[in-house]
């Protein structure tokens, strides 16, 4: 799995939506801010110098959402359709849970809305309590669920598919992120190595390559090549995914450890195979 | 004499900035008096290619296989001719007609050794450096397709 705010050389950038199609998401994070007892009873009898907490934090989680893409740098500005903040007081734990719900219709997941939602909830629980308790802690921040998108629903606790570390493969592409095997919900690494766990090899395609196929890079176990060598690597890329039959279409190049090589070349463990067309620089 | 041989390490660059072929040129001469030639290219983005007007330009590389592709084509260059200086410079990212793409210059004690290492860097450069141009035209964009004159004018430099 790679980094879709990461182009091919690294750089961050936004990721073009405009061909995406559109379809409802939601999001739901939770978080929690830990605090004395006695500044959890004052909370609930309204008896805090600031006046009214939980209000006041809940139209602060709204507000953030809908300013997500000013916070965080390559987040598209949405058109939320539901910003939902509920709070939980617990007097076991001696926190405030809170949780954000987050929804649209469109062509980007909801997941950072919700979790700036709660991030900003709970700095305003903070700053409405600290008079009365500097110790608070804030925690336990996280997407709890997902639905819709491209890279499927995911619920926190139940990977897409099992969540088995080993053994799985997942694709990304210009669309964003396409899960093909038993890839964890979540889970995220730099393309600069392998990101399964088992002996593999990192994939790359460019240039048109990469844009009529639609994958950038994936990571593929040694294990499914039949031979440990470009040929197999190829015949393993066909298996997983019918999109790989382009590899056979018009001229396509491939350099192993960024040398050109051949479907004879041998690959071994975390070797890096790039596939692109033929160079048009100068 | 024997020049000092860190002057002749080859300079190679890919970048996002504009070159100053003029500046590179002066550099690459900077204190030395055994050069009898230097041959300085430019390529630029024309406004016409596979289309006929071509608005902007993109080119996408391989990062960390064009820097040695291009210092294995200027080793072999340094094989073939005695050289006293190369310098290779190729933009990246988003360019417009007019602009300079590629740098190679070429500095020797003969102009034949100059001219023709020059055109065989060009003529490797074309055909075995990982980049790819993608033209922005009116009519939308599109990635350019290799040329098979450029595999010609490789194929010239077959020992």
């Amino acid at each position: 799995m790679s980094l879709t705010h990461l182009n091919v050389r690294g750089e961050a950038h936004m990721v073009d939506v405009a061909d995406k199609p559109e379809s409802r998401r939601e999001a739901r994070a939770s978080g929690r801010i830990t605090m004395r007892p006695e500044t959890l009873a004052l909370l609930a009898e309204g008896g805090l110098p600031k006046g009214d907490v939980l209000a006041t934090a809940r139209i602060a989680g709204i507000q953030a959402a809908k300013r997500t893409h000013e916070l965080i740098p390559l987040c598209h500005a949405l058109a939320l359709s539901k910003v939902a903040i509920d709070f939980t007081l617990d007097e076991v734990e001696s926190c405030v849970e809170v949780t954000a719900t987050c929804r649209l219709n469109g062509r980007t997941g909801v997941e950072m809305e919700a979790l700036t939602a709660v991030s900003v909830a709970c700095l305003t629980l903070y700053d409405m309590c600290k008079a009365v308790d500097k110790d608070m802690v804030i925690d336990a921040i996280r997407l709890d669920a997902k639905t819709g998108g491209k890279s499927g629903d995911y619920r926190r606790g139940e990977g897409v598919g099992g969540g088995e570390a080993a053994g799985e493969t997942v694709v990304t592409g210009a669309e964003g992120l396409i899960v093909t095997g038993q890839g964890r919900g979540g889970q995220v690494a730099v393309g600069s190595r392998c990101d399964i766990a088992s002996p593999c090899v990192r994939v790359k395609c460019l240039a048109e390559l990469r844009e009529r196929l639609g994958v950038g890079e994936l990571s593929v176990p040694l294990s499914d090549l039949s031979r440990p060598d470009v040929g197999g690597l190829k015949a393993a890329l066909k298996a997983l995914d019918p999109r790989f039959a382009g590899l056979d279409e018009g001229r396509v190049m491939c350099a192993v450890n960024q040398v050109m090589a051949g479907d004879r070349t041998p690959i071994t463990d975390d070797d890096e195979v790039a596939f692109f067309p033929p160079v048009t620089g100068g | 004499m024997v020049a000092d041989p860190r002057r002749c390490e080859p300079s190679i660059r890919v970048q996002e900035a504009p070159f100053d072929a003029g500046a590179e040129q002066r550099a690459l001469l900077a204190g030395r008096t055994d050069i009898g030639a230097v041959v300085c290219f430019t390529g630029l983005v024309r406004d016409f290619n596979e289309c006929p007007e071509v608005t902007a330009l993109t080119l996408e590389h391989y990062p960390g296989m064009t820097e040695s592709a291009l210092a294995h084509i200027v080793t072999e260059a340094e094989g073939r001719w005695a050289l006293d200086g190369v310098r290779v410079i190729h933009r990246i990212g988003r360019l417009a007609p007019g602009d300079p793409i590629v740098l190679v210059a070429v500095a020797s004690a003969h102009r034949r050794a100059a001219f023709e290492a020059c055109d065989f860097i060009m003529d490797y450069l074309k055909t075995r450096a990982p980049f790819w141009k993608k033209e922005h035209a009116s009519e939308g964009d599109y990635w350019v397709s290799e040329r098979h004159s450029d595999h010609e004018d490789a194929s010239r430099w077959k020992a």
